[in-house]
């Protein structure tokens, strides 16, 4: 066996995702979530967060297949998989769009601007996509 | 002549506040890609004359999970009627 091994200790960094954009339009919402689905594995500290058009990725009974498109509500149901637990939604952007908690995704909590300003300020880093 | 805008881009984009400063009674507005979540809060639509007819792309809707909640002044259509939209229209303008 060989003694020369690699001991340094992995750091966890606290990272922040913040998901701005509608799904389907562009990739946007699937880079960011890949990022972070990327950062869980190696077991980084993740918040993710939807604001402002991002809050459209989160209706339910969305159907990609209808535009020959993985669907994107499915992938995002798998975040507590990958130990993603803090999943928060901006209240205001639901305001402003006509949605209503009731038609989201279960699991996501819904935060004010100020807490989202705390998570962007505790964080290590800050991803905004 | 009257021509049918096109629009493809989430509310946020402003892109219906662009296309209204400029249409005309006999027009017609198709929201399809991104640009459907428009038909769940048209907040301006008491700007947009009763004779625009307005449109949303089906499919579009259905992917995204907003065809249930669509507003009654917006018809949902398939890409054959889109085609046929594009027909009837002199010209198409697209707002992306």
């Amino acid at each position: 066996m060989a003694e020369n091994t690699n001991t340094t200790k992995p750091t966890k960094s606290r990272i922040t995702f913040i998901s701005r954009s509608a799904p389907y339009g562009s990739n946007r919402a699937n880079l960011c979530l890949d990022m972070a689905l990327a950062c869980a594995v190696f077991e980084q500290d993740v918040n993710y967060v939807f604001l402002d058009d991002g809050i459209y990725q989160l209706l339910k009974g969305q159907d990609g297949a209808a535009i020959q498109n993985k669907t994107l509500g499915n992938a995002l149901e798998t975040l507590a998989l990958y130990s993603i637990e803090n999943v928060y939604a901006d209240q205001q952007s639901l305001q402003e769009r006509g949605i209503d908690a009731a038609e989201l995704l279960p699991s996501i909590q819904l935060i004010e601007n100020n807490v989202l300003s705390r998570l962007i300020k505790s964080a290590d880093l800050v991803f905004n996509l | 002549m009257s021509c049918l805008h096109t629009i493809n881009r989430s509310p946020d984009s402003k892109l219906l506040e662009s296309c209204l400063k400029v249409i005309n009674a006999d027009d017609a507005i198709l929201f399809l890609e991104d640009g459907v979540y428009h038909c769940i809060l048209l907040t301006n639509l008491p700007t947009i004359a009763e004779t625009v007819k307005l449109y949303g792309l089906r499919e579009d809707m259905l992917a995204r999970a907003t065809l249930s909640k669509t507003l009654d002044r917006v018809e949902a259509i398939d890409t054959a009627r889109f085609v046929g939209l594009c027909c009837e229209h002199e010209k198409v303008v697209s707002w992306f």
